[in-house]
């Protein structure tokens, strides 16, 4: 059994595997940045860091939506990326018995692209499981080497 | 698993400390090389270094690092039998001291990155250990003694009198000198360590002995230090550079027609390691010294950054208020406390992550030493540093930049000692590098040789462009990513880094400035002018197309007024790249870039009315925005998200409305601008 966060994209149910989600948020848009790309929103501030807003409707195809009161993001964190996903809504968390997953039919996760991993049957509800690192990896191999951390020491002078 | 963390964190710490003491060894061994060339000794270099591997060899034991006690304790053997004979090191030794430190830091480097520490070669031990066996002790016939009291005479430590001794052979003085210090004096600026600093411009002072006196008008505080001098200055230059007469100097040599009369009343080596071991002596004087994570630090700028961008909504709230005809006029009085407060707090936040620029500058002359003999170049290594101090974050970008411009020079642009003569020009080279704050928030570096200098004709021919008419142009091609000067990669060069990376570094990363004045045949300067500090910067906050940014005070060179009918349209191509227009500033024509088109942002309703001036390479260029907003103090966040980099954008801050606000870099916007047509095409 995992915990999992359920969500919302055109009436369709998508689940997210809890672990990898720091918070949930209301929204209420993102600063724009030039150049990024389509499905990109922009920018929020969460816990004092700058991450992207990824529109998850635009990436998977679907029309835009207004941004409405049940709009949410999910705040989820990939292999040290920290990146906001856009939803319709996301109102519930649930535990899923990860056995019974099925494999996803190909042609979904052909439509999809490989982001549905698998499809989880919850009484008459199908499920589809996103797979967050095919989601953000496309772009895993331009992205930043990380910064050397800082992992050296300063020392300062006590008054005397 | 308490007991892990423990370790892990245990280990940190004998990282951080092992490191330390090794870059003390490195040090000491080159100024100790360095003396011998002049035909010096340098005792209490040897013995530093001897305390350093010593403390190595201890902390190494006790975390189980074995390889490192085996090194550590080989060197440390022979140093303290060269201390005891007191003879210069031969070069043969120094060399294999130097192999045994980077064997040692080798192993240190692997732990850090969580491998194992090797075992060391046989060959290295075996190196180290025949050390001992020829370093016979030196006779020595002293022709004097020293006259001194045999209560000082046994406070100074073998080594200082030998010093004390060769330097009188030599033909220097050696005196003692008294200084009691007084409330009178103090007032005068006059206290043991600005007499310290005086004295040693005209002498060696070998040893500084305090010494409890009767209390007296002259020693009010009944305390006088005895300054044990060596100089070739007379009397009169000594009180001279001290500026005072009440510094009792005498003499303490005495001829001595027997041998040496050194006696053994000084502590042995090893008796002095007592106390070094339970630190109560330590040459740094560390006292009143913390050793802080960085990431500790970052902690706390965090929390200043959280207060700062609290400040804004606060502001922001009294401001609404005032407009809805409230008196805040008690609250605008509280506020300005309040900014006064996070100016103080973050200044003194700034200045605990400060390191002296010299940390970066000593680590130099081993890269050169190294360099030097990997490409039998003959360098002469010139070293001004400064008081300067920066931030921790910068200096550890501008550490790979400097070592790069120094292989450059080093292995490209000093000649081969046979090719410098016939050139005419000293055997040789000179490599200097200088370090000095430009202004109260700039640090100017320069990297200077005086080589061969770079050929245009030939860099441009290897770029396949045309040749550059001036340096800015040179540099520009140099920068071109994957551009290498040479087709053969060098043991030295060729690997690491290229000068792309330099100017990524110090263009886009630090927001400095990168330049290059170079003359065929005759040398090279690099000149680097970076930010003491980053994270917080001053910054105009303006608006374009309802939409807010800022942009760094210090990039802007002027905001200027636009006047629409003053506008020169210049011909657009049509592959759809933002149109340039044309302005005259104080009869200077200075092209004109609408912000809304490259950032391909809603056109406004009425023409933008201001425009920001940065300066590119030496040429202004204005970008055209609709508002100025006002001046403040921003956080700059990263945005290190390869989905929304983008040429111009540098970070994010917030300005007190809960929403990011993009920091523009428009120096890098406007190169972007140049080297190609359609920076920013939308995907959409």
């Amino acid at each position: 059994m995992k915990l999992h966060v359920l969500f919302t994209l055109a009436g369709v149910e998508y689940a997210l595997p809890f672990d990898s989600v720091l918070q949930m948020e209301g929204y209420a848009g993102a600063t724009l940045v030039p150049g990024a790309p389509a499905y990109v929103d922009g920018i929020v501030t969460v816990r004092g860091m700058v991450v992207p807003v990824l529109d998850l409707r635009t990436r998977f195809g679907l029309p835009r939506a207004e941004i409405g009161l049940d709009t949410r993001i999910i705040v989820a964190e990939c292999s040290g990326r920290v990146v906001a996903l856009r939803v319709d809504s996301a109102r519930e968390v649930l535990k899923l018995d990860i056995e019974k997953n099925q494999p996803a039919p190909s042609i979904v996760s052909e439509r999809s692209s490989g982001f549905v991993h698998a499809v989880h049957a919850l009484g008459k509800r199908l499920l589809l499981l996103i797979d967050l690192p095919k989601l953000l990896g496309e772009n895993s191999h331009d992205l930043p080497h990380a910064l050397p951390h800082a992992d050296g020491t300063t020392r300062f002078q006590l008054p005397s | 698993m308490t007991g892990t963390a423990d370790l892990k964190e245990f280990i940190a710490a004998y990282l951080i400390e092992a490191e330390e003491h090794l870059t003390v060894a490195n040090t000491q061994l080159l100024a100790i090389e360095s003396a011998q060339r002049n035909g010096d000794t340098n005792p209490r270099g040897l013995r530093e270094t001897f305390r350093s591997l010593h403390t190595i060899k201890g902390l190494s034991a006790m975390v189980g690092i074995e390889p490192v006690v085996a090194i550590a304790h080989r060197m440390e053997n022979f140093l303290r039998d060269s201390d005891r004979s007191g003879s210069a090191l031969p070069q043969p030794a120094i060399d294999a001291l130097l192999r045994g430190v980077r064997a040692i830091e080798q192993r240190i480097a692997a732990l850090a990155r969580g491998d194992i520490a090797a075992a060391p070669s046989e060959e290295l031990l075996a190196a180290l250990d025949s050390l001992g066996l020829s370093a016979a002790p030196v006779a020595r016939a002293p022709t004097s003694v020293l006259d001194l009291d045999p209560e000082l005479l046994a406070k100074l430590a073998p080594f200082e009198v030998d010093q004390l001794l060769r330097g009188i052979a030599t033909g220097a003085r050696a005196l003692r000198a008294e200084f009691s210090p007084s409330p009178e004096r103090a007032a005068q600026g006059l206290t043991i360590n600005s007499v310290r600093e005086r004295i040693a411009k005209v002498a060696d002072i070998v040893r500084v002995l305090p010494r409890a006196v009767p209390v007296a008008p002259g020693a009010p505080g009944g305390l006088c230090f005895i300054l044990i001098l060596l100089t070739r200055a007379t009397d009169e230059a000594i009180a001279e550079a001290v500026g005072l007469g009440s510094l009792n100097v005498q003499g303490i040599a005495r001829d001595s027609p027997t041998k040496a009369v050194v006696p053994d009343l000084a502590p042995s080596i090893d008796a002095e390691l007592d106390g070094v071991d339970d630190g109560r002596i330590d040459t740094h004087s560390r006292r009143g010294v913390v050793r802080v994570d960085v990431s500790r630090l970052d902690d706390a700028m965090e929390g200043l950054s959280a207060l700062i961008v609290t400040r804004y909504r606060l502001a922001r709230s009294i401001a609404a208020l005032t407009e809805h005809g409230v008196n805040t006029r008690e609250l605008s009085g509280i506020m300005n406390d309040n900014a006064r407060q996070l100016r103080d707090l973050r200044a003194a936040i700034v200045r605990v992550r400060m390191v002296p620029v010299n940390e970066l500058l000593e680590r130099i002359p081993l890269l050169v030493r190294g360099l030097r003999r990997a490409t039998n170049r003959s360098v002469r290594l010139e070293l001004e540093g400064g008081d300067a101090e920066l931030d921790k974050s910068v200096s550890e970008r501008l550490f790979p930049v400097i070592v790069h411009l120094v292989r450059n020079a080093v292995d490209h642009a000093i000649e081969t000692p046979d090719e410098r003569l016939r050139r005419g020009k000293p055997e040789e080279g000179l490599l200097r590098i200088t370090c000095g704050a430009r202004s109260n928030t700039r640090l100017e570096i320069t990297v200077s040789d005086d080589g061969r200098g770079i050929d245009r004709a030939a860099v441009a021919a290897k770029a396949g462009r045309p040749a550059p008419d001036d340096d800015a142009g040179l540099l520009e091609l140099l920068c071109i990513p994957g551009l290498s000067t040479r087709d053969i990669v060098t043991t030295t060069s060729g690997r690491g880094m290229g000068m792309e990376i330099v100017k990524r570094t110090i263009v886009d990363e630090l927001g400095g400035e990168l330049e290059l004045h170079s003359q065929f045949g005759q040398g090279t300067t690099f000149t680097l002018r970076v930010p003491l500090t980053i994270s917080i910067v001053d910054a105009f906050s303006f608006e374009c197309s309802d939409q807010r940014f800022v942009v760094p005070v210090t990039m802007v060179e002027e905001i200027i007024e636009v006047d629409s009918n003053a506008l020169v349209q210049v011909p657009a191509n049509e592959d759809g790249s933002p149109a340039v227009d044309m302005i005259s500033r104080r009869g200077v024509a200075v092209p004109m870039i609408q912000l809304w088109q490259v950032f391909h942002l809603q056109a406004g309703k009425k023409p933008p009315r201001k425009a920001i001036v940065v300066r590119r390479a030496g040429a202004p260029v204005a970008f055209a925005v609709d508002r100025m907003l006002g001046q403040q103090e921003v956080v700059i966040r990263p945005m290190n998200d390869a989905l929304v980099r983008a040429p111009g954008v540098s970070g994010a801050t917030d300005l007190g409305d809960g929403r990011p606000t993009l920091v523009l870099d428009l120096v890098a916007l406007s190169a972007s601008l140049n080297t190609s047509s359609q920076p920013l095409a939308r995907a959409r």
